[in-house]
């Protein structure tokens, strides 16, 4: 009976909500929670039951499985429109059953924060975790890799079916001895070179005998294959794999166990080639017919980037979501601009300023990140903006960017108007998360003036 | 003195937090230092040669157990060299290796450490505090204080006489109830802060670089920056309006 009180009340607060117009989608999770707080344990799940974690992927991979099932024409249950904490899952769940508590979905996807699985995992067992990779994410929350897999492997149930990152050394080990488990990999692209390097770099030892590992390849952090040169570890084979890239030609070959067939790549970043190969893995796991897994790619829409480009004139403004805290995060973004032809102008605006506003702050994240990317001779200025521009102008002096090249403001949004714009070919605006609506948006808006202006002037 | 040395111990597994900057930045501020790294299976090069710094930084729960693992042989050596004044940094909860014990109930274990320093520590797996710093250290005059922030699972207590590496005038030190924070023993400072240390404290690493190589007139790389950033910071941290509740020392319950 508590089990459907909690269902009646988080359907009326839903109903409620949404009467009014307002967001909150796990509102319904946490009042259903304060009734019944094992309420993702208890109320009916859908047959199967899919949850996606990572630290970075998930929810792309968790919104392509979504939308591949519903073209397999199943009725789907997920929390893409929603929060992937224990009270979005719960507001999930309670959303695809009836008033009577009965399952109307056939198949649950579900995205889960990788630090919640202590809450969350026991009640929804999953019948299928995917996990795309575990890296370094905020230093306050989530400490290291190492402690998010613990986290997840401590409440893994022993029948779950585990979908691994296979060159990741960190997700590929969760999981006990008797989880059935299958890798996903992306082979070794000409581009990837053999040595790690980097602030954020984990699992570099063996972690039998403790030996510096070898890397067959290497992409980021701890991404890529590696073997131990003193014993017999290496990174795990991979059942599914993704080669021969063409970024041109929009397709990949996507190898699932054995079974290789050119798909359509629905997008070119390393990262999203892992997430489609992932979501292949997972589809052969669940049981699809292969010819309409590569299919399925045909028709899902690239995920949602986190950067937008215009051409103004002659020159590209880019702005880029570059996630303060997440030194990593921040890496892949400097590593992307540094990846644009031409010289380049960059406003950086990437503090946190809910750090002090709402929390404790800690900028350790700064030297947790790459910022050696932006040493090259084609980003020929960065403008820094906010309270700690002196603690980023710092850390761009120590990567090696040369101090003539570095300006530092007390605004946020000062380095857009004082940048040079005349000769950059990109200019980038790079913001973080909170703000990205404030901030971010004037910086948008000022550097888009004075290109069009730079336009105008040249006719 | 000619080019100074420096030995990072198990740089492949104590990496973590930024706090390898640390040393980044004290070798930019000496270009002609030598950065030695030593791997957990190499031996430590302080064992037979002049080191001028010694240094850990932190490590992952695992990492702290291997640590202790591979030091334990040298236990000897590495008191000889506190006592004897050879510098030593150890940040983070590298600290807590030199300690007589770390529990960690969560993950299942409790380890002897070194058991140099009489210091236990309980690990909250589901408890990590995050707080700011800001205290006076006996190398600097009291307006410049250490600034530094805390992120940690681990608390740790201290046996009575256990000197502390500062005593906080705000944020909490070795755990909830003290001001006391980190330790320090002849050449050897121990703390918690990361930041990273040397680079958020460019007055401290001035004094640090004097006392590394007294012939050698201190100077900092890109101390502009690395001043204006502290200014800044510790107009922040005086602000009275940036410490929350949970930052302050408590009283230890049976005096409350």
């Amino acid at each position: 009976m508590r089990v459907l009180l909690a269902v009646w009340a988080a359907k009326l607060t839903g109903a409620l909500l949404r009467a009014l117009g307002r967001q909150g989608t796990h509102v319904p999770g946490i009042v259903a929670r304060r009734i019944h707080p094992g309420i993702i344990g208890a109320v009916q799940h859908p047959p199967r039951v899919v949850a996606v974690t990572g630290t970075n992927g998930k929810t792309t991979v968790s919104n392509l499985l979504a939308e591949a099932l519903l073209g397999e024409g199943m009725r789907v249950a997920s929390n893409r429109t929603g929060s992937n904490l224990a009270a979005g899952i719960a507001a999930a769940l309670i959303a695809a059953v009836d008033w009577r508590g009965r399952s109307r979905a056939d198949i649950g996807v579900f995205e889960l924060d990788e630090r919640s699985g202590r809450l969350v995992l026991p009640g929804l067992h999953p019948d299928v975790l995917v996990c795309t990779n575990l890296t370094r994410d905020s230093i306050k929350r989530n400490a290291h890799p190492e402690y998010i897999a613990w986290i997840l492997s401590s409440e893994l149930a022993p029948d779950t079916t585990l979908v691994l990152n296979a060159d990741d050394l960190i997700a590929s080990s969760l999981g006990g001895e008797q989880n059935p488990r299958v890798h996903f990999a992306v082979e070794r692209l000409a581009t990837d070179p053999t040595t790690p390097v980097g602030a954020a770099l984990d699992a570099m030892t063996c972690p039998d005998c403790d030996a510096l590992l070898e890397w067959d390849h290497w992409r980021f952090n701890h991404i890529g294959r590696a073997h131990c040169p003193s014993c017999d570890f290496r990174s795990p084979e991979a059942a599914y794999r993704a080669r021969e890239i063409d970024a041109d030609g929009e397709y990949v070959v996507l190898d699932l166990d054995g079974d290789a067939r050119q798909a359509r790549l629905v997008n070119d970043n390393i990262v999203n080639v892992y997430n489609q190969i992932a979501v292949a893995a997972v589809l052969d796991v669940l049981g699809v017919d292969r010819d309409r897994i590569v299919r399925a790619f045909d028709t899902l829409a690239p995920p949602t980037t986190r950067f937008a480009s215009e051409r103004i004139g002659d020159a590209q403004l880019v702005r880029l979501l570059t996630k303060g805290l997440v030194g990593v995060a921040c890496s892949r973004a400097f590593e992307y601009l540094r990846s644009f032809p031409g010289r380049k102008a960059v406003v950086m605006s990437i503090d946190e300023w809910s750090e002090r506003e709402n929390e404790v702050e800690n900028t350790a994240w700064i030297y947790d990140a790459d910022y050696e990317y932006l040493v090259d001779d084609s980003i020929e200025q960065i403008a820094v903006g906010g309270n700690r521009r002196y603690d980023q102008a710092l850390r761009l002096a120590i990567a090696g960017v040369h101090p003539s090249r570095i300006t530092t403001f007390e605004s946020e949004t000062a380095p857009a108007d004082h940048i040079d714009v005349a000769d950059a070919d990109v200019v980038f605006n790079l913001h973080s998360v909170h703000n990205a609506l404030t901030t971010g948006d004037r910086v948008q808006e000022r550097l888009r003036e004075r290109l069009a202006a730079r336009t105008g002037e040249r006719g | 003195m000619s080019g100074l040395t420096i030995e990072m111990l198990f740089p492949e597994v104590a990496n973590l937090h930024g706090d390898n900057a640390n040393i980044a930045y004290l070798a930019q501020c000496r270009p002609d230092a030598e950065v030695v790294r030593t791997g957990l299976n190499d031996r430590p090069a302080f064992l037979d040669r002049q080191v001028d710094l010694l240094y850990l930084g932190p490590l992952t729960e695992r990492g702290q157990l291997k640590a202790i693992d591979r030091l334990q042989p040298y236990r000897r050596e590495l008191e000889a060299r506190f006592d004897s004044g050879g510098l030593t940094l150890f940040t983070h909860n590298a600290l807590e290796v030199l300690g007589t014990r770390i529990r960690n109930p969560e993950m299942g274990y409790e380890a002897e450490g070194l058991g140099i320093f009489e210091l236990e520590t309980t690990l909250a797996m589901m408890g990590r505090y995050s707080g700011k710093v800001m205290g006076p250290v006996a190398e600097l005059p009291d307006e410049q204080p250490i600034v530094g922030y805390k992120s940690q699972f681990s608390m740790v207590e201290a046996a009575p006489g256990v000197e502390g590496f500062l005593t906080a005038a705000r944020g909490i030190g070795r755990n909830t109830s003290t001001a006391v924070e980190g330790v320090r023993r002849g050449g050897f400072i121990g703390t918690s802060l990361i930041g990273p240390l040397l680079v958020v404290n460019p007055h401290f690493t001035r004094a640090l670089l004097a006392t590394l190589d007294p012939d050698t007139e201190p100077a900092l790389a890109h101390d502009e920056y690395a001043v204006k950033a502290y200014v800044e910071r510790l107009r922040e941290f005086r602000d009275d309006r940036r410490w929350h509740p949970g930052e302050r020392v408590q009283k230890p319950i049976a005096s409350r």
